[in-house]
């Protein structure tokens, strides 16, 4: 770094506030050359601001630190992040883990947990980086937010590779593609940048929901998506529904979208989500019974991601402490979010959201009544309370009109059943998992 | 040309990490410290009531950060409201960005989805991204339920409250920095008559500071009644 910005900044450091001096000064990258200080600002906000609050004051520093023989600049732009362009004297892992195709090398299919919420989608995505462009396309995986989309998406991409290195391969997020093809049509590059999409020879694209009412990009992406297919060019598509399900999507980009394979992705199960915790912690060379991952499991229902966040936090505690990761251990580590939890989904938010889900009246989950379109939402609300909360079955018959435990582990077993035959019965039970989760 | 942000008083010493008192927080400075330096977690959400030393901690990352070589910055979400979405353009060559008070953020859709997308980008890139917010990430009131999956991701710290033993020592290792003599006895006066958050403390020492240099007196009780008079 420029010496006369090093003493640039330690006197504005002591003259200006923290908040300002971290927010407006530190992220300016300064280039010296030539008779020239060169400021550059990440983004045009930072820019406007320093040149109209700070800009006077530092070229008075300049021009002091350097005899009057440097002029300054302020513009927008970037040197290369110094994580990867430098090599510092503190050791560090292998942080540049996305190659030109922007796939993360991490995410494979050796080290996706497989269970029976995404089975399919595993064995679909496997099958099309065996067969591209002929066993399924488009391909569509579809589901929550945290399910592992994107580790599939990756996971096909980097399996292509391994076996052609020179195929032409690019992960995109939607919202990124919209975000080059607004700055395509800003800087009259659009033939370029359809050029470059239409050339792929497999286009992995996250989260097309994102293309809702956003009717250009939707027109491009219809092009560039019909070329590939017709050159029969493997698409893969991510999105957090079906595509019919996503408003302000243009009819002809739904049936598109669904031409394919669609597979969706379910919330993981109890022991899948405990096999990833295994999987995650053998990763991190972590020694973990799997007592403790059913622990944490069980009280963390929702997606993948939160289970790395409580992993991440018991790891972290283990390695600061010391102490082995044992179930009394991982209690206290986990003692704020799992009484987070305890307090966010307790019986009454259950019955509530399973009453408003079924459009009935919270009353009748206890009532005594044995109408189907009663009984079915009160097997559910049991089942979701016993898979969400640490109550015991008589403490859940209790709540539900002081029923007998028996009837409580009957709905259970029912609504497991119902689960595996019945696709509106699963459909409504991830639904409301996925809220009381969230 | 940029729009007035309001201006926020701020305590105005080094927010280093030398100059916070950890208490029970030893843990959470090795975390931050250890991702700065590039070999720790690569998302770290600080959480806890306001006036604990989040915003210290999120300032003293951006400084480590300048120490090691590596480029750093600082937004407070409290200016959500005149923060345009391109607040997060260009960040993602930035090596450590600390986005502090993350809830006020919640409910500005172009905000939330400027962060997402930065978020996608930033990640993939090897940069680290610390986060503060007084609750936790489970609940932060974010309406993009794919940001809000995103955050949870990461490492989650909850920021322990001083004792007031603690809160004791720390103000007479802050008097001492300033320069000024603080006796036990004041600082039991002063923890036990008013606002006892480490914020207020904060300012509360600064206006003492103040007072006694321009006055040349001793922090006195009675003295310290006079100057604080006014304070809740």
């Amino acid at each position: 770094m420029s010496s006369i910005w090093n003493n640039c900044l330690s006197k504005l450091e002591n003259e200006i506030s923290s908040s300002e001096f971290n927010t407006w000064i530190r992220p300016l990258q300064a280039i010296e050359n030539e008779g020239q200080l060169k400021l550059l600002a990440p983004n045009r906000f930072v820019m406007d601001w320093v040149n109209e609050h700070f800009f006077a004051k530092i070229e008075e520093l300049v021009h002091e630190f350097s005899n009057g023989t440097l002029d300054l600049t302020l513009e927008i732009g970037s040197k290369v992040s110094s994580f990867q362009a430098t090599a510092k004297p503190v050791k560090r892992p292998d942080l540049k883990k996305v190659g030109p195709s922007f796939l993360n090398k991490t995410f494979t299919f050796d080290n996706f947990v497989e269970g029976k919420s995404n089975q399919l989608a595993k064995a679909a995505s496997f099958q099309v980086s065996e067969n591209l462009g002929r066993a399924y396309n488009p391909l569509l995986i579809y589901g929550s937010s945290g399910l592992g989309k994107t580790h599939l998406m990756h996971a096909i991409g980097n399996a292509i590779l391994l076996k052609k290195p020179s195929a032409n391969i690019v992960y995109v997020h939607s919202e990124k593609f919209v975000q080059d093809m607004v700055k395509a049509l800003q800087q009259n590059k659009i033939n370029d940048f359809k050029d470059y999409y239409r050339n792929l020879d497999v286009l992995l694209i996250d989260d097309i929901q994102f293309f809702a009412s956003k009717e250009r990009s939707q027109e491009e992406f219809f092009h560039t998506f019909n070329t590939l297919l017709e050159k029969k060019h493997q698409v893969v598509l991510t999105s957090d529904k079906y595509p019919k399900e996503i408003a302000n999507l243009a009819d002809r980009l739904k049936s598109r979208f669904s031409s394919g394979l669609p597979v969706t992705i379910e919330p993981p199960d109890m022991e899948t989500r405990a096999a990833i915790l295994m999987k995650k912690a053998a990763h991190a060379n972590i020694d973990f019974s799997q007592d403790v991952a059913l622990f944490i499991a069980k009280r963390i229902p929702s997606n993948v991601r939160d289970l790395e966040g409580a992993l991440r936090r018991v790891i972290a505690n283990s390695q600061f402490t010391g102490r082995a990761i044992d179930i009394e251990f991982t209690k206290e580590a986990l003692h704020d979010l799992i009484l987070m939890r305890d307090k966010l989904v307790d019986i009454n938010n259950i019955q509530k959201t399973v009453a408003e889900y079924y459009k009935i009246r919270v009353a009748d989950l206890s009532a005594k009544s044995r109408r189907q379109s009663v009984t079915r939402p009160r097997q559910v609300a049991m089942s979701l309370a016993r898979e969400l909360t640490s109550l015991s079955f008589p403490d859940i018959g209790e709540a539900f009109g002081g029923r007998d435990h028996t009837t409580v582990i009957n709905a259970c077993n029912r609504v497991n059943k119902l689960k595996e035959t019945d696709t509106k019965i699963a459909e409504d039970y991830f639904n409301l998992l996925r809220t009381l989760s969230h | 040309m940029a729009e007035q942000l309001p201006v926020e008083f701020e305590f105005r010493a080094n927010q280093t990490f030398a100059e916070y008192f950890p208490g029970g927080n030893e843990e959470i400075i090795g975390e931050l410290k250890k991702a700065v330096a590039g070999i720790g977690e690569q998302l770290l959400f600080l959480w806890g009531n306001t006036g604990q030393g989040k915003s210290h901690l999120l300032h003293a990352c951006c400084h480590e950060a300048s120490l090691l070589g590596f480029s750093a910055f600082y937004l407070n979400c409290r200016q959500s409201a005149v923060l345009p979405p391109d607040v997060f353009n260009g960040l993602e060559g930035i090596d450590v960005v600390c986005i502090d008070n993350l809830d006020a953020l919640a409910g500005f859709a172009d905000l939330e989805l400027a962060l997402f997308n930065f978020f996608n980008q930033h990640r993939s890139n090897g940069c680290r991204i610390i986060l503060s917010a007084s609750c936790a990430p489970k609940v932060i009131a974010l309406a993009l339920p794919d940001l809000k999956t995103r955050i949870n991701w990461g490492l989650s710290l909850k920021i322990q409250p001083l004792a007031d033993n603690d809160k004791i020592a720390a103000l007479s290792h802050k008097a001492q920095q300033l320069g000024f003599e603080f006796t036990p006895k004041a600082v039991k006066f002063l923890l036990t008559r008013y606002d006892r958050s480490l914020s207020s403390l904060w300012l509360a020492l600064n206006k003492l500071d103040v007072a006694s240099l321009s006055a040349q007196r001793k922090l006195t009780i009675p003295f310290l009644k006079e100057v604080l008079k006014n304070e809740p």
